[in-house]
């Protein structure tokens, strides 16, 4: 699905799949993302073949918008969470507007649904052991259970599900934007970020049924204990690296308390 | 299963509409109502008048209980503005009564001509528009006093809403009457709001929460509850109908055999009091709730009903502006009920809007709104039932069991919040999904939330035939999605 000839006045090109749509089935474009040091995306088009694996899989037809004609997107849709080279290429503030562009690209809300249960294929299954009281998400009409940790490099793991399809489709989507990402990455991502993924809720603000903004909330919220708690623990190891000082002349790592401090700044 | 559906003598003398003259005659002050209302009936009237000529007395629905072209559903479904619109570019199937209902033109310019023509502060400006307000204001509490059939309007006492009205009653009657050992019982099928405060009550004054069961049928077991009253029985906490289940509780016997050991009883009448005849001397409750937005009025309000003695006998339940008679530095006197009970500025232009809600009901008549909410409940349990892979909560309904005019249900392998969800994306329709406010229900039946669609009168035939089409189609989608 890379085109790298497309890409010669871009000092970051990256290529989104598509999917055919029912008005233009010949016509497929492409979405080429130049990541800007100021994390501007520009947006061309490119003619190209159809994604065989995902139209078989799951042939899904999009209509365009008026919204999407003013930005020149017409028929255009993309299947962003596909391309696993972005995952790695592109920030969170980059993939939430990569998100964004791409809900908006569908106009109609089944086409919405659709994509999300999509997305919701594509996530792995949370083992039914931790599904479990305390890693529900409160505050949603379904039940999604997370699961949040502190990688060894200060990196946030989530592990989520849920029983709902179309929620499950918002979870996949949150997932790939903040999965592996920084703690203050994670925090910085606002609900309002999010809006333009609705599917027929409320754009903004709390509701019992926002999913989107009830599980982003439950990710930066135990991002937060995450952090806490790292920062407890470092300054207990600290604390013990002070205690044992007398007996650390050694040469462990915690010898002169360097480690912990560089650490902390995490 | 027993309905209490008495029809009163407010509701015998409303229940027939006149024709528009006589209307207009009666009631020359009723500016706010819709001409185009009274005309649209008045011409169903003289259509159907010349349609059977048999009839001699023809009414709006008396001689059209069905469902067909000119129910009621047909004839008042232009009142409501909002149900005129289309959704996702579909019409739009609103059929989530139970959560709240839409209102009618009538309620609309009520408030719109408190704000533009009177509002001003009420109690206490001796201005015009202040007295005017106040008048309003009190002719609102009156109407719902006669709607529910109070002796007195100072037995309704405005609130927010009908939790505020259960709090009320929690923290000023049962702080002050319960003490350790009392039991206060209830059904594990209440609404939250008529749970919540109760725990708290308990804990605070170390009384005991008991709940009642549901019996194989999935209604609330009132012969379990029967069983249960004692003389440590202090309070009844229950609801006349279930928002999940659709039962219908028999409350004037429930009501009697508590007051046969002492107890003091509390409905929870919001989702009876806008769908039928509801009579606080014929229930002889102690108190009842119910709440404004579920009977076409406005958000914000709601009422608590109690019998004089007791809201006599008890304490303030919020301080403030109003609800005193005299305030010293050290200590305050307070005023009778309902003042006692309404601290500072009330919500008047809502209060206002519901008193005009209640006119509206009023004039239709609440046996016609439920003689056809049920004939379209009935209509609406059938056609879901026959969706294979449905599973609806609560009793079936028979000759002797009935249920009202809602339906909680799931479809098997597809969430409640999905089919919502797409319902309302593709089709138009709007339907509830959750635990609406009922989880301990949900957690008893073992499931964690339901889809709900609920009707009001403003509802045709066509209506539950277009959200069970689009309920097929839903399901297919999420079929063919595995």
């Amino acid at each position: 699905m890379h085109s790298s000839s497309n890409f010669k006045h871009l000092s970051l090109p990256l290529t989104i799949s598509c999917v055919p749509t029912k008005s233009s089935p010949q016509f497929n474009p492409k979405i080429h993302l130049l990541k800007k040091p100021s994390s501007f995306l520009t947006i061309s088009l490119t003619p190209t073949k159809p994604n065989p694996q995902i139209c078989s899989k799951n042939p899904i037809f999009f209509s365009s918008s008026s919204r999407t004609k003013r930005l020149g997107l017409s028929s255009i849709s993309c299947l962003i969470m596909e391309e696993a080279s972005l995952d790695e290429r592109l920030s969170v503030v980059d993939k939430v507007k990569c998100l964004s562009l791409e809900f908006r690209s569908l106009s109609e809300p089944i086409d919405r649904v659709k994509r999300l249960l999509h997305y919701a294929s594509i996530l792995p299954p949370l083992c039914e052991s931790a599904k479990v009281q305390g890693n529900r998400v409160l505050g949603c009409t379904t039940q999604v259970w997370l699961e949040v940790r502190m990688d060894s490099r200060g990196s946030m793991k989530f592990t989520v599900d849920s029983d709902s399809e179309i929620t499950k489709g918002f979870c996949s989507c949150l997932m790939w934007v903040l999965d592996g990402a920084e703690p203050e990455e994670i925090l910085s991502v606002t609900a309002e970020d999010l809006a333009d993924m609705n599917v027929g809720l409320p754009k903004k603000g709390r509701s019992r049924v926002n999913t989107w903004h009830n599980v982003l909330f439950s990710m930066q919220n135990r991002t937060q204990d995450c952090i806490q708690e790292r920062k407890r623990a470092l300054s207990l190891d600290d604390l013990h690296s002070l205690v044992i000082r007398p007996h650390a002349h050694s040469g462990g790592p915690s010898g002169d308390g360097s480690y912990v401090e560089s650490e902390v700044g995490v | 299963m027993i309905t209490t559906t008495t029809t009163t003598p407010l509701e015998g003398a409303v229940r027939k509409l006149p024709c528009l003259r006589s209307v207009a005659r009666r009631n020359p002050n009723l500016t706010y109502r819709s001409f185009g209302l009274l005309r649209r009936r008045y011409k169903f009237r003289q259509l159907h008048v010349s349609a059977s000529a048999a009839s001699s007395s023809p009414s709006l629905v008396d001689d059209n209980p069905k469902l067909g072209p000119g129910s009621l559903g047909h004839v008042t479904r232009p009142d409501f503005p909002i149900l005129l619109q289309e959704i996702n570019g579909s019409k739009l199937v609103y059929l989530d009564n139970a959560a709240t209902s839409q209102k009618p033109t009538a309620v609309i310019k009520a408030l719109q001509n408190y704000y533009e023509a009177y509002n001003s502060n009420v109690h206490r400006g001796i201005h015009y528009l202040s007295a005017k307000a106040t008048d309003e204001y009190e002719s609102a509490r009156k109407k719902v006093a006669n709607f529910v059939n109070a002796d007195q309007a100072r037995e309704i006492i405005f609130t927010r809403n009908a939790t505020e009205a259960i709090n009320l009653v929690a923290y000023s009657w049962g702080l002050s009457n319960l003490n350790p050992g009392d039991e206060i019982i209830t059904t594990i099928a209440e609404h939250h709001s008529a749970i919540v405060p109760w725990q708290i009550v308990a804990q605070k004054t170390r009384a005991v929460l008991r709940f009642v069961n549901l019996t194989e049928d999935e209604v609330p077991d009132v012969g379990q509850l029967r069983d249960s009253l004692s003389r440590r029985t202090k309070l009844l906490v229950m609801h006349h109908v279930s928002n999940m289940l659709a039962s219908v509780l028999p409350m004037d016997e429930v009501i009697s055999w508590a007051h046969d050991v002492g107890a003091k009883v509390l409905v929870d009448a919001c989702q009876s009091v806008p769908h039928m005849v509801v009579d606080v001397k014929n229930l002889a409750t102690d108190f009842l709730v119910g709440s404004s937005h579920k009977m076409c009025g406005p958000t914000g309000v709601g009422f608590l009903y109690g019998k004089t003695e007791i809201l006599c006998g008890m304490p303030p339940f919020l301080g403030g502006g109003e609800m005193i008679a005299d305030v010293y530095l050290d200590h305050s006197t307070y005023a009778e009920p309902p003042s006692r009970f309404e601290a500072g500025t009330p919500a008047i232009g809502e209060a206002i809007g519901l008193g005009a809600a209640i006119d509206y009901l009023t004039e239709i008549g609440m046996q016609q709104i439920h003689d056809y909410e049920m004939e379209l409940g009935s209509y609406l349990y059938d056609r879901l039932s026959s969706v294979s892979d449905v599973r609806i909560y609560g009793p079936s309904p028979s000759r002797t069991v009935k249920r009202a005019a809602l339906c909680s249900f799931n479809v098997k392998d597809v969430h409640p919040t999905d089919i919502a969800t797409f319902l309302d994306q593709q089709h138009g329709v709007a339907i509830r999904s959750g635990h609406h406010c009922a989880q301990p229900l949900h957690r008893h039946l073992g499931i964690s939330s339901s889809a709900r669609a609920s009707l009001h009168f403003y509802n045709t035939k066509d209506d539950v035939d277009r959200f069970i089409d689009a309920l097929k189609d839903t399901i297919n989608f999420f079929t063919s999605f595995k």
